[in-house]
């Protein structure tokens, strides 16, 4: 079977819309000849009778030629003279439309010459006996005549007609059998166009119904996938839901239960400080008392290496207590329910800009927002935390010897809000472009606190809110942050 | 004075040096009051609903309640604490890890009557502790007068 693709199909369409006209100009060729050759034949016909026709004559003039002499000798009647003369006037006439009707033919213009030397030397006789008959002398005529009929030069004449007569008749039936085989040849071709055209017009029919029949299976096809992937879609969305739930769960769980441990870590270290202090005080007691029941290295035990080992716990499980915390408070912004609100961008940046008024005014930062922001409807906290963060980065690194120059801008690009936060600080190394967003991952000089987690929360924020977020930045050039997020929150368009 | 019911404490906390902590800084904050420890959730309920010393059936107590216990939700002994006839004005305190305020809310609405996250710097929590301390000295008042 072969396949029919397009190309195929588009092919075979045109050719046999090609052959198709070939087929019918064909046949209209043949048509036009079968017409031609019926003309023709009737002409033949036509030609043939008007030969004959005129032979036929040609004997009847000079039949009655000789009758009216015949006559005229019997009794001279003027009349009968009249009568030859006629007949004799149109034999002339008669031969020489012969000699034009069977100018096309060798043997017949051989014949028609013969003709008209036998007719002429009749009419020569006939009108010498007539001649002398007119002239009274009767007897000599009737010599002549009784001479005349002995030679039997009639009979020659009928021979010749006769003999031109067969050989048209032989002619004719000749051509008409040429032109009936001409016309059987323009009909068989008729025929065949005909046959042609119908397997044409059957192939046509295939062709269109199995081009047909495989668009609708293809189309069917099609449709199967579609709705296999919307499921295959829809299966994957909720499988991904589900394994977020998981991780959001597990992640609650292990740093929740992190903290127990932690608990009694840092409570028994309180409680370790708590007794190295008493057991540090009653070693100053014993030196003072009885130096000599104390060594060296006790005292340093006590007064040295425990107070160090503990303040090395105490602040590694500090720092262990705000990581658990960072991670425990990104799992349960994660599992909060966003509601969606209308929200002026405005006024929603101005008042973060009110909260950090101190540390602007310390460090002669501004921000300023450069035009309209678009308005969100998104979920309030989130996005407030979203924009804090950034915000607050911005005045966190700035530049020490270049004041900061925080600029929030943002555009409506159909239904998508592009937000900017631009600074003019002290820029984020193009290789930890992506390492910033990751969770407890800094970039560049460590003099500020911190823990790595406010561009991880942005990004979870900016992905939970169905956005993105990029960043742009040289060291020492200021960074622009880049926030695309969805002008209208829905729960179907975010990210998971 | 002297028919006077000291009031029984009940903690019920899994881990056992949560369990020590919380019994130094009450011992250091004053309070002399009896401490059974229970381990787990159904050991404690059966004390509190069937023991002959049980609070049921004997005298007041007040309730200090980890949510994070291997058998069962702290939430559960809260509901049944809070659902019975005689022990529903027990005290229940929640001393737990969670600072989620969708929990603190909810054991608030079951009626618990004060919520102590376990903080992992010490100094804060031996402060919560001892201010429990206070709490519990006030609330012996009005055990001491019924009697």
């Amino acid at each position: 079977m072969l396949k029919l693709d397009d190309r195929r199909f588009n092919l075979l369409a045109v050719g046999a819309v090609i052959f198709g006209f070939v087929l019918l100009l064909s046949a209209f060729g043949a048509g036009i000849l079968t017409l031609i050759g019926a003309q023709r034949s009737n002409e033949r016909v036509d030609h043939t009778y008007r030969v004959i026709n005129e032979l036929a004559e040609v004997d009847v003039w000079v039949e009655r030629a000789e009758t009216a002499s015949r006559g005229y000798l019997l009794a001279p009647d003027p009349e009968r003279a009249e009568t030859f003369r006629t007949n004799v006037a149109k034999i002339g006439p008669s031969v020489d439309r012969l000699t034009v009707l069977t100018g096309d033919n060798q043997v017949q213009r051989r014949n028609v010459a013969i003709l008209r030397t036998r007719l002429a030397e009749e009419v020569a006789s006939l009108e010498a006996i007539m001649q002398e008959a007119t002239t009274g002398k009767l007897d000599e005529a009737r010599a002549l005549f009784v001479n005349e009929v002995k030679q039997r030069r009639v009979n020659g004449i009928r021979a010749t007609t006769a003999e031109m007569r067969a050989e048209e008749e032989r002619l004719f039936a000749l051509r008409i059998e040429a032109e009936r085989s001409a016309a059987a040849t323009s009909q068989s071709v008729l025929a065949i166009t005909g046959l042609l055209l119908i397997a044409l017009a059957i192939g046509a029919i295939w062709l269109v119904r199995r081009y047909t029949v495989d668009l609708a299976s293809a189309r069917n096809r099609l449709h199967l996938l579609n709705t296999d992937l919307e499921g295959a879609v829809t299966e994957r969305t909720s499988d991904l839901r589900r394994a977020n739930d998981e991780l959001q769960r597990f992640t609650y769980i292990v740093s929740h239960d992190l903290r127990s441990p932690l608990v009694n870590v840092m409570g028994f270290t309180a409680e370790l400080e708590a007794a190295t202090g008493r057991l540090a005080a009653m070693i100053d007691r014993l030196e003072a008392e009885a130096p000599a029941l104390v060594k060296q290295d006790e005292r340093t035990a006590a007064q040295e290496d425990l107070p160090e080992a503990i303040s090395f716990i105490r602040s590694s499980t500090q720092k262990m207590d705000r990581l658990i915390n960072a991670i425990l408070k990104l799992s349960r912004e994660g599992r909060r329910n966003l509601m969606p609100e209308r929200l002026p961008m405005d006024r929603l940046v101005r008042s973060i800009r009110d909260t950090l008024e101190h540390p602007l005014q310390e460090t002669g930062a501004t921000i300023t927002i450069d035009g309209t922001l678009p308005d969100l409807v998104s979920d309030r906290v989130a996005i407030e935390q979203l924009f804090s963060n950034l915000i607050e980065n911005a005045v966190k690194y700035q530049r020490p010897d270049k004041p900061g120059r925080i600029v929030v801008r943002g555009a409506d690009k159909g239904g998508r809000a592009i937000y900017q936060i631009q600074d003019n600080g002290r820029g984020i190394d193009p290789r930890d472009h992506q390492r910033i967003f990751d969770l407890f991952r800094r970039s560049g000089h460590q003099d500020q606190p911190g823990e790595g987690i406010g561009l991880a929360h942005v990004r979870a924020l900016a992905y939970r809110l169905g956005g993105t977020i990029d960043v742009a930045s040289a060291l020492g050039k200021g960074t622009t942050f880049t926030l695309d997020l969805p002008v209208t929150y829905s729960d179907e368009g975010s990210a998971l | 004075m002297t028919d006077q019911q000291p009031v029984n404490i009940i903690m019920i906390e899994d881990d056992e040096g949560h369990a020590r902590l919380i019994e130094k800084n009450i011992r250091r904050a004053g309070i002399a009051n009896d401490l059974t420890h229970f381990l787990d959730g159904t050991t404690a309920l059966d004390y509190l609903f069937e023991h002959d010393h049980g609070p049921r059936k004997n005298g007041p107590a007040l309730v200090l309640l980890d949510l994070n216990l291997p058998d069962m939700s702290g939430i559960d002994i809260l509901t049944r604490i809070k659902g019975d006839e005689h022990l529903r004005r027990t005290p229940v305190v929640i001393l737990t890890t969670t600072d989620d305020k969708v929990e603190i809310d909810r054991c608030y609405d079951l009626g618990a009557n004060v919520y102590i996250t376990k903080p992992v710097n010490y100094e804060s929590f031996a402060d919560a502790i001892r201010q429990l301390g206070l709490f519990l000295s006030v609330i012996q008042v009005p055990d001491i007068d019924p009697g």
